[in-house]
């Protein structure tokens, strides 16, 4: 049990107990903060597998600014708690309980079926950035720049669907 | 630990701290003693000798104050906010190098707190943390003003870091690496014998566009509309008081050093002078003096700027970080490309 | 810096918060809340896509998962646009109540 397993393993801990938070919380902006939390031990986790320079950008793009939107959003529309004035009907929460178990059984088997032959322990990759960027601008460059074009139309399509309608 | 590892932790971690946090209460009475300089008054003068004592005579105070929770505000997120400000002011300078390497008892230590090979990645990181101190504030107060306030500040800072972080991009781009050091040893070198390759001369429109969005980073004048007095009647800390409102004070004023300490660091060459090999332990002192010496400089500009110039009305304020700085930003990334294609930097 | 970890605790720490995730996006009845697990969900996929990279010794996972984040910024704002129209007309963001297309 070496240090930078202790240091994953308590991270990954801390990013599910507080995606666990996030569901059960009713208030939707502490919802917000536990995932912010949560990510953040993500981040951890990826420094420790060497990948510091996606650790950065989960905390720039991730919890720094799309988690930010969501509680302007949270935080201008007022959502209040999700109130309990009608229980859901119990078929519904029967069917996602089956729904769980289903899939975690699924993902417990698939693990022991081929977690096997997986390599055993990860070789260190180093934490250089430079070999990243000569890979994304030479082999990726394609889906580089079709990003591009994607986060134009994002742009454009946030902007139009937000707006308020001209009252005619 | 042995000494030597007691001397390096010092040295890396607990000084830089110290020093930080002494500096703050001297950069108050600067900004006051400033202040009364430009507007044809004394400002403090009568606690201490030149006012000096004026600042922590107002920490006792700070201290002592009742420390006041609105009843139906977030109790857990309210205490936290300033918690949030004040930790991601101070350890963004963990990444800043504040001197040459220092040679002790055989080996060089690097004068910074980590070497991350993601760098100045991480200030952005840590800027980005940042905006949830000021949006929990406004939230947690259970008031609208501050939340009108807690919202305009975070939308300001994460418009401003944009700009910021693409005048950096140009930097970085010039100095083919994301490491603070490996920054300012590229600037390190002399041209034509004797000028500094100082990343601010071919560079002027990125150093110009980052330091504006510094002062927006950070809250300060002219884009301070979302903490004015007069305005929004204090912004996202109007129902913060004693302590607590010590500590956001406190991380405005880290937030200035850490920015000057930055700007310093990647456009004015950081701890090197031209012609300057530092060597041994006399070498080390003299570039964190040097260091030191630039940074006041700036942050002496940061407090003339605040008592000259009036501030941004909000409209102006976004309009200016979209489509004036980021733009401005962009032109500057496609001239340094241009010239590193010439083969001219 | 960075030495071994099994890839077992990778895969299971993703495996657990995929299986989070999903009980959010099933459970939870506002839009928002929906809206955020799904996010949970990708992360998911993000560490075990990260983990696996690694344990190729090739930065191919980090690559795909910088896409991934890029996507999913634009998903968010997209996504959260939509959410603010809707409410403008409807008042709610309650998944139950938003039912004119239901059968």
């Amino acid at each position: 049990m070496t240090m930078e397993r202790l240091v994953f393993d308590g991270a990954a801990a801390l990013t599910i107990l507080f995606a666990g938070l996030m569901v059960v919380h009713p208030h939707p902006v502490k919802s917000v903060l536990a995932v912010v939390v949560s990510f953040f031990g993500l981040a951890v986790c990826y420094v420790m597998l060497s990948a510091p320079f996606i650790a950065a950008i989960q905390v720039i793009v991730y919890a720094g600014a799309i988690l930010v939107l969501f509680l302007f959003v949270l935080m201008l529309l007022n959502v209040g708690e999700e109130t309990r004035e009608r229980e859901p009907r119990p078929i519904q929460r029967w069917l996602s309980a089956v729904a769980l178990l289903v899939f975690s059984g699924m993902l417990l088997g698939l693990l022991r079926a081929y977690g096997a032959s997986a390599p055993r322990s990860l070789p260190a990759v180093s934490g250089d950035i430079a070999p990243l960027a000569r890979l994304l601008f030479s082999r990726y460059l394609l889906p580089f720049e079709a990003l591009s074009i994607l986060l134009l139309a994002a742009l454009v399509g946030a902007f139009v669907l937000a707006q308020r309608e001209k009252s005619s | 630990m042995s000494a030597t590892d007691w001397l390096i932790l010092a040295l890396r971690v607990l000084i830089p701290l110290g020093v930080i946090l002494t500096v703050v209460p001297m950069l108050g009475w600067a900004e006051r003693r400033g202040a009364g300089l430009i507007q044809d008054r004394p400002g403090p003068n009568r606690v201490g000798p030149f006012g000096l004592l004026q600042l922590p005579v107002d920490a006792v105070k700070f201290f002592f104050k009742e420390d006041v929770i609105p009843t139906k505000s977030d109790r857990v997120l309210y205490v936290l906010a300033p918690g949030i400000a004040v930790f991601s002011a101070l350890t963004t300078f963990a990444v800043i190098p504040y001197g040459a390497s220092l040679p002790v008892a055989g080996r060089d230590i690097p004068l910074i707190g980590a070497e991350l090979s993601i760098g100045v990645l991480y200030v952005f990181a840590l800027t980005s943390l940042s905006v949830y101190g000021i949006v929990l504030a406004g939230w947690a107060s259970n008031n609208k003003f501050s939340l009108m306030g807690g919202l305009r500040s975070s939308a300001q800072i994460i418009s401003y870091e944009l700009a910021m972080t693409t005048a950096a991009a140009g930097v970085i781009l010039s100095s083919s690496s994301l490491r603070l050091p490996d920054i300012v040893s590229a600037q390190e070198r002399l041209w034509l014998g004797f000028f500094p390759r100082w990343n601010v001369v071919p560079q002027f429109l990125g150093f110009v566009v980052f330091f504006v969005s510094t002062f927006a980073e950070t809250n300060r004048v002219p884009f301070d509309l979302p903490e004015a007095d007069a305005e929004l009647v204090g912004g996202y800390h109007t129902e913060y008081s004693a302590m607590k409102f010590a500590m956001f004070m406190m991380a405005e004023y880290v937030n200035i050093v850490v920015a000057c300490a930055l700007t310093v660091t990647l456009f004015f060459g950081g701890w090197s002078l031209p012609g300057f090999h530092p060597q041994g332990v006399g070498g080390a002192i003299l570039s964190i003096l040097i260091f030191s010496a630039k940074t006041l400089f700036f942050v002496l500009v940061f407090i003339w700027v605040r008592w000259t110039l009036p501030r941004f009305r909000y409209d102006q304020l976004m309009r200016i970080g979209w489509k004036a700085l980021l733009p401005l930003a962009l032109v500057n990334l496609l001239w340094v490309a241009g010239l590193i294609t010439m083969r001219w930097l | 810096m960075i030495g071994s970890i099994p890839l077992g605790d990778v895969l299971l720490a993703s495996g657990a918060l995929f299986t989070i995730g999903l009980a959010g996006a099933l459970l939870r009845r506002s839009a928002i809340s929906i809206f955020l697990s799904i996010e949970v969900m990708m992360n998911a996929a993000n560490l075990a896509l990260i983990g696996y990279g690694s344990a190729m010794g090739t930065r191919e996972g980090q690559i795909i998962v910088f896409f991934i984040i890029a996507i999913a910024a634009a998903e968010a704002s997209v996504g959260l646009a939509i959410f603010v129209a809707l409410f403008r007309h409807k008042e709610t963001i309650d998944v139950n109540k938003i039912n004119l297309l239901k059968w």
